[in-house]
C-alpha cells in the first residue's frame, strides 16, 4: 500500500475552550506493520488554513439559544484537510457538532455535520417538555439525526445504497452501489493513525411505503443504539415522552432530500417510520 | 499561560510480531480559554520517548502470548518533564494494564485469572474484591463522581480516599481536564469478616459513572462467578461497603476514558467487600 499523508486544521470548541490544531501526518505499511507519523517536514506552504469566524459564531449563538445549565457538553469544529494517497490529492472541509442536553435523568445526544441551529433548539426545547417514559407507540417517525444514527445497525436488513461521489482512504473512487452484507469495496480511514477498514460509506435508505404525519416523531436519541434497539425522546401532539424502540422493521422511508450525518462512515438521514 | 508539549510511542505486539506503530508529537500553547496547537517536535522529549520504549521492547520479547500495547509517552507541562511506560497484555480478551517492572508480575496474575473456573453464575452473594480490584469500583464513585461535582454521599468512616485532580491531557490536541493523578484507598480500623458464600472479584474489564443519573456500572471479567455487570446508584454502592482489609494493593492497570481521552491512572486498594 502507498503512504498516506493527511495535512489539516482544525478550529474546536470544547466545553468552554477553543483550540486551534495544526498537523500533517503519514501513514504507510510496511512489511505487514501498519505505521503512523507526523511528517513534520512538510513544506509549511502546502498547509492549509481554516476560517474560525463561522466557528465562534456559532458556538456563540448555540449558548444563547440553550437554556443555561441544560448543556452538559458541547463539541464544535470546523476543519480543513488536505489528502494524498495512490496518486490521488483531495481536499475536504468538515464541520461536526456534538452536543448532549441533560434533563435529569434524560440525556439528549446530538451528533451534526453542520452548524445547525434550529435542530439543536427543537430538542433541547421538547426535551424541556418530556414527561414520563411510555410504551412504544404502535407507529412512530424517525427524524432524520435519529433515522441517520440507526442506518448503520441496519446494514443487510434494508434496501440502502452507498452514496457515490469523493474519495475513500485508499484514494479509490466512492461510487453509488447497493449496500450489502458482503464485504464493501471501499475503505475508510477516520484519522491518518488509524490503520483503514472495509466500510460501506455515505449511506441512505432506499424510499419506500408511506410516511404517516400524524404519528408521534422520535426528535432525538436518548442513549447510544445498541443493535436496533433505541432509546428516544419522542414527541406526539402536545406530549413529549421517552420511549424505547425497537426498530428492527421499518415501514416506510421519506422520500424527502437527506441530509448527511458523521455516523460511522457517513450516514444520510431522512424521515423513517417504524 | 501554560505550554504542554508530548512525544509519544504506541506500539501493538501480537504474539512477539510488531503490527501497529505509532509516533506523535506536539506542542500546545494556552492563554486563558484558548489553545494553539500543532504537531512541533521537541527532540529532547523524542529521545526520551525512544529510549523509553526501547527498554520496553525487552519486556516485550519476554511476553510473546500475549497481545502487547505499549504506550511511552513522554511530557513536558510548563517546566515539569515526565515519562510513562504503560503495558496493556491481553490474553483472550481479558487485560491488565501494567508497566515495565510489574510486567512479568501481572502478566503471570492474568494467565492465573483466566484459568479460574466459575463456579455459578453471578447472584446476591457478597463480593470481596481482590487484587486491588476495589480501586476501580472507587475509581468510578469517588473520583469521578468529584471530577463532576456530584454530591456528597455517606462513605464508611474506615475508609479514605487519596485521588487528587489535576489538569490532565492524553495529546497535544486535546483540551486539558480535572482527571485523578491516582487513587490510593486506605482502611482504618475497618471490619473484615470473609462471608462463607461469596463471589472473588479479580480482574475488571471496565466501569462507567454516569454524571446524569448518578449510576456507577463495574464490568466485572474474572472472578469465582465468571463475568457479570453491578450497575447500582452512587448512593448504594457507598452503603454496600462492608469491610476492609489489609494495606492498599496496586491493582494492575486503570486505563481511564473520559471525552475521548485516555489516561493510565495508577490504583491502589486494600482487599474490600460489599454486600
Amino acid at each position: 500500500m502507498n503512504a498516506y499523508r493527511k495535512s489539516g486544521r482544525v478550529a474546536r470548541y470544547e466545553n468552554g475552550v477553543f483550540i486551534h490544531v495544526q498537523e500533517t501526518g503519514e501513514a504507510f505499511e510496511r512489511d505487514g506493520v501498519f505505521q503512523a507519523q507526523p511528517a513534520v517536514d512538510e513544506p509549511a506552504q502546502t498547509r492549509v488554513s481554516v476560517p474560525h469566524l463561522s466557528l465562534e459564531a456559532y458556538v456563540a449563538q448555540t449558548l444563547l439559544s440553550v437554556q443555561p445549565g441544560t448543556m452538559e457538553r458541547f463539541i464544535a469544529s470546523h476543519g480543513i484537510a488536505t489528502h494524498e494517497t495512490n496518486g490521488v490529492t483531495w481536499t475536504e472541509e468538515s464541520r461536526r457538532v456534538h452536543i448532549s442536553l441533560v434533563k435529569r435523568p434524560l440525556r439528549a445526544l446530538i451528533d451534526l455535520a453542520s452548524f445547525d441551529i434550529s435542530t439543536v433548539v427543537n430538542i433541547a426545547s421538547a426535551l424541556a417538555r418530556a414527561g414520563d417514559e411510555r410504551d412504544a407507540p404502535r407507529r412512530v417517525r424517525l427524524a432524520p439525526n435519529v433515522s441517520a444514527a440507526l442506518l448503520p445497525f441496519l446494514i443487510g436488513e434494508l434496501a440502502m445504497e452507498q452514496t457515490g461521489g469523493g474519495f475513500d482512504g485508499l484514494g479509490q473512487p466512492i461510487e453509488t452501489r447497493a449496500v450489502t452484507a458482503h464485504p464493501p469495496p471501499n475503505w475508510y480511514r477516520p484519522g491518518y493513525a488509524v490503520r483503514p477498514v472495509r466500510a460501506w460509506m455515505n449511506i441512505r435508505a432506499l424510499p419506500f411505503g408511506r410516511i404517516d404525519p400524524n404519528a408521534p416523531l422520535a426528535v432525538a436519541l436518548l442513549a447510544p443504539i445498541e443493535g436496533t434497539s433505541m432509546k428516544v425522546l419522542c414527541a406526539g401532539g402536545d406530549d413529549v415522552f421517552p420511549a424505547t424502540l425497537d426498530a428492527a422493521h421499518i415501514a416506510a422511508v421519506s422520500r424527502d432530500e437527506p441530509v448527511w450525518y458523521p455516523f460511522a462512515a457517513g450516514s444520510f438521514g431522512v424521515e423513517m417510520m417504524l | 499561560m501554560t505550554t504542554f508539549a508530548i512525544a509519544s510511542r504506541d506500539e501493538l505486539w501480537l504474539r512477539g510480531a510488531l503490527t501497529e506503530s505509532r509516533l506523535m508529537h506536539g506542542r500546545a500553547l494556552q492563554r486563558g480559554e484558548r489553545i494553539e496547537a500543532s504537531d512541533a517536535r521537541d527532540d529532547r522529549l523524542l529521545r526520551a520517548c525512544d529510549e523509553a520504549m526501547a527498554a520496553a521492547r525487552e519486556t516485550i520479547a519476554a511476553l510473546r502470548d500475549a497481545r502487547v500495547r505499549a504506550v511511552v509517552r513522554a511530557t513536558r507541562e510548563n517546566d515539569a518533564e515526565a515519562i510513562e511506560t504503560t503495558m496493556t497484555l491481553s490474553i483472550g480478551g481479558v487485560s491488565v494494564v501494567t508497566t515495565p517492572p510489574d510486567a512479568m508480575h501481572d502478566f503471570d496474575l492474568l494467565r492465573s485469572a483466566i484459568a479460574i473456573q466459575p463456579e455459578a453464575a453471578g447472584d446476591s452473594r457478597p463480593i470481596v474484591w481482590r487484587s486491588g480490584s476495589a480501586a476501580v469500583l472507587l475509581h468510578e464513585a469517588i473520583g469521578h463522581a468529584n471530577e463532576h461535582g456530584a454530591p456528597a454521599v455517606a462513605w464508611p468512616g474506615w475508609l479514605s480516599v487519596d485521588a487528587p485532580l489535576v489538569p490532565r491531557r492524553q495529546t497535544f490536541r486535546d483540551v486539558p481536564l480535572p482527571r485523578m493523578a491516582h487513587l490510593i484507598a486506605r482502611q482504618s480500623d475497618a471490619p473484615f469478616a470473609l462471608p462463607e458464600e461469596r463471589i472473588e472479584v479479580l480482574l475488571l474489564a471496565g466501569g462507567a459513572y454516569d454524571p446524569v443519573t448518578d449510576v456507577v456500572t463495574i464490568d466485572v471479567a474474572v472472578s469465582t462467578a465468571g463475568p457479570f455487570t453491578i450497575r447500582r446508584p452512587r448512593a448504594e454502592i457507598a452503603a454496600s461497603l462492608a469491610g476492609a482489609f489489609g494495606e492498599p494493593i496496586r491493582y494492575p492497570g486503570v486505563i481511564c476514558s473520559r471525552e475521548g481521552q485516555e489516561l493510565y491512572v495508577a490504583s491502589h486498594a486494600p482487599v474490600m467487600i460489599t454486600t
